[in-house]
């Protein structure tokens, strides 16, 4: 990418590229999680590089074929379907007629005909037509599910990677493989894979049904969790909980999941990727037919649910469904129609604005509704489609609406929109947000129970320190082609009498042993940091040739730090009331709420710019967030066209 | 009796699951319990009553989502 793009490229220039990488050890059957994919692009959302992690057999099927990185440059001028034929040996392109037109069929038509005898062979990488007419486009990624002889998929979601597919008209890329081994990914030491590849997976095995049951609920134990611990999105972050989550959470979802294998690579023992069989949607062009949804997950549930106060599980599954199949990232369509509801509420858009839809929160149809306008890029719809960022700068311009309220509300840093947690009582968590390098996603650092729950990084510098340590073993995943879960979601049972137990030591040792066994390159625990850091810091300098990646972009809505209004803080007025005593020694007692509200977000506001300059300093960089010569030198990434991006920058 | 991680403890009137806790060693990281399927997270441990023949397991949570 970095090759590709110059520091003037827009997402939709020619230039602009698309790169699906599953890394060394993507593709091992058997281990758990091990067969991701990183897929990559610049942002329609950030402007940045966007890096979004999958599942399903591309990557594996596409490495196997003789090809560890695909990057796709250019644009079609009609639409157009790669095929990478690995039994066979060959590339084909075709232009792509009189195909359907959203990702559920056209996955299973692509399937079916790539490999009629054997669907099993074929993954197949689709958008739809809502990454046609929206900057927040996801890519499906497929596999065929043997037990249930049908098409299931799993997105590369973040930031509109699936936009940018749409925009160079591809409609698919097909990847056809035969028989999976061990010995597929050609590792260096077959024995040493099979042994470590056993012990995870048997442990896996053990107890994740002890743990969080991920084999039978995916991530939707979750819901209960963040709901308990007030971490839950209910009305556009507002709020942490609600007393009906407990319908949209584990309890209802275990009961509605179909029971079967739900791996999204092949012999994974994590298992998570649930779907419901025989679903009939009550709106849209599948009204009344019977389809398979995948999932929900608890991101989607939390932000196509909770967030927009809709306690249904039936209408979160239309939702993920029609999300899916028109290729549509369920994080920021849910935290962008969160948005918009909240603005609706506030009369900052009124009907006049809307079509005619009210768009209170709790209403299901007019959320559809919004949904199937963005697949056809029609009304309200196609506004919401734009991304929390560019609907504020519309409503303030075209609506009149206030924006500095808007800027406390939109729920998006860098043009992202936030995944699913409250992290108001969370400073680390903040910094997991704001300081990521692509915007606030969780995947690079997840740190709410060790900061807010269990209390282990009082101090600015324990979380810093945890802020460089976390995205740098979480990078590794990504770069390896790994999936995250299996590292610290199902751990060891002795793991907490550990000399870190955050860390998960065990499985440290495990994956190294994994990546030695697979490359030949013998490695251990301490090695994985280092190599993330080089690739993190590299990422930072590409944010900044791109015009980004300063101090002033690791910003967060005020929303994410605190409450922003008078409700918002009356609801949990105790706790406010306790700090403003108790932490910050203020004498309260002649204070409005509005008052308070305004001396608490001073007080919060200091401490993540205090935050920033923890992080900065641990990581190695300028106090303008900026990686310093010496910490290029120090990483081995010093290469001149880094060194003049610095310069560039002021920093020599 | 009541059933912790596969090993039986003795169960006694007024139990909480915060009681509980605060006879084990090692719960640094136990947010959440499973207690006879029902997950219960660590806000709601002191309100939160044992029965007796109970079954509970200790989830040792580190990440998420």
């Amino acid at each position: 990418m970095w090759n590709a793009v110059s520091g003037d490229t827009k997402w939709n220039d020619p230039e602009n590229t698309i790169c699906i990488s599953s890394g060394p050890l993507g593709g091992t059957p058997g281990y758990p999680g091990g067969g991701k994919s990183i897929v990559t692009s610049i942002s329609p959302l950030t402007g940045v590089p966007i890096d979004s992690n999958v599942g399903g057999y591309f990557g594996p099927y596409k490495k196997f074929s003789g090809f560890d990185v695909i990057q796709v440059d250019g644009k079609a001028k009609t639409d157009t379907i790669i095929f990478i034929d690995g039994i066979e040996s060959k590339i084909k392109i075709f232009e792509a007629k009189d195909l359907p037109t959203d990702s559920y069929e056209l996955s299973d038509v692509l399937t079916r005909h790539f490999d009629e005898d054997k669907p099993v062979n074929v993954s197949v990488v689709t958008a739809g037509p809502g990454a046609e007419h929206t900057f927040f486009g996801c890519l499906n990624f497929s596999w065929w599910d043997a037990g249930r002889k049908r098409v299931r998929y799993k997105q590369a979601g973040r930031g509109g990677i699936g936009t940018v597919f749409a925009d160079k008209k591809v409609k698919a890329i097909v990847a056809r493989y035969g028989a999976i081994s061990m010995k597929s990914n050609n590792p260096a030491d077959l024995d040493a894979l099979k042994l470590v590849t056993k012990s995870h997976a048997k442990e896996i095995k053990e107890l994740d049904p002890k743990q969080n049951r991920m084999s039978l609920v995916g991530t939707t134990h979750l819901v209960p969790i963040m709901n308990d611990h007030d971490c839950l999105p209910v009305h556009n972050f507002k709020f942490g909980s609600h007393p009906e989550s407990h319908v949209i959470g584990e309890e209802v979802y275990e009961h509605i999941f179909d029971k079967g294998f739900d791996g999204c690579w092949r012999g994974c023992t994590v298992a998570c990727s649930h779907g419901v069989k025989d679903f009939s949607p009550f709106t849209g062009p599948y009204r009344g037919k019977k389809v398979f949804v995948d999932g929900p997950e608890y991101e989607t549930v939390a932000g196509c649910g909770s967030s927009l106060g809709i306690f249904d599980a039936h209408t979160i599954l239309e939702i993920n469904f029609y999300c899916d199949a028109y290729g549509l990232d369920t994080i920021s369509v849910g935290t962008s129609i969160a948005f918009v509801m909240e603005c609706f509420e506030n009369n900052l858009i009124t009907t006049d604005h809307t079509d005619g839809m009210d768009l209170s929160f709790g209403n299901r149809f007019n959320a559809l509704k919004i949904i199937h306008q963005m697949a056809k890029g029609e009304g309200f719809g196609a506004i919401v489609g734009k991304g929390i960022r560019n609907m504020k700068k519309i409503f303030a311009k075209d609506f009149g609406a206030d924006m500095a309220f808007m800027q406390d509300i939109g729920m998006e840093s860098k043009g992202l929109e936030f995944s699913e947690y409250i992290t108001k009582e969370s400073l680390a968590q903040q910094g997991g947000y704001g300081l990521a390098l692509k915007g606030p996603q969780h995947d690079e650092a997840w740190l709410i129970f060790l900061d807010m729950v269990h209390n282990f990084m009082p101090t600015f510098e324990d979380k810093a320190e945890a802020l460089h340590w976390f995205p740098m073993f979480r990078t590794w995943f990504g770069l390896c082609g790994l999936c995250k879960l299996p590292w610290n979601d199902i751990v060891p049972e002795d793991n907490k009498n550990t000399f870190e137990p955050a860390k998960v030591a065990k499985h440290l040792g495990w994956y190294a042993d994994f990546f030695s066994a697979v490359t030949g390159r013998k490695s251990g625990p301490e090695d994985l940091l280092a190599m993330s850091e080089g690739v993190y810091n590299f990422q930072r300098v590409f944010n900044l040739k791109m015009g980004f990646g300063t101090r002033e972009h690791d910003t967060v809505p005020y929303r994410a730090v605190g409450p922003v209004t008078v409700e918002e803080y009356e609801s949990r007025q105790k706790r406010y009331d306790d700090q403003l005593k108790e932490k910050y020694d203020m004498d309260i007692r002649e204070m409005s709420s509005k008052d308070k509200v305004a001396a608490l977000r001073q007080k919060r506001e200091e401490q993540y710019e205090q935050l920033k300059d923890a992080v900065y300093a641990r990581r190695g960089w300028t106090q303008n967030g900026i990686p310093t010569v010496k910490t290029v030198k120090r990483l081995g990434i010093d290469f001149p066209e880094v060194m003049e991006v610095l310069k560039k920058n002021g920093v020599e | 009796m009541i059933e912790v991680d596969e090993k039986q403890m003795q169960w006694s009137e007024n139990m909480t699951i915060a009681s509980l806790l605060m006879t084990l060693d090692n719960v640094e990281f136990c947010a959440v319990v499973r207690l006879n399927g029902r997950l219960v997270s660590s806000p709601k441990f002191t309100e939160t009553p044992i029965e007796d023949n109970s079954k509970i397991q200790l989830l040792p949570l580190v990440a998420g989502g």
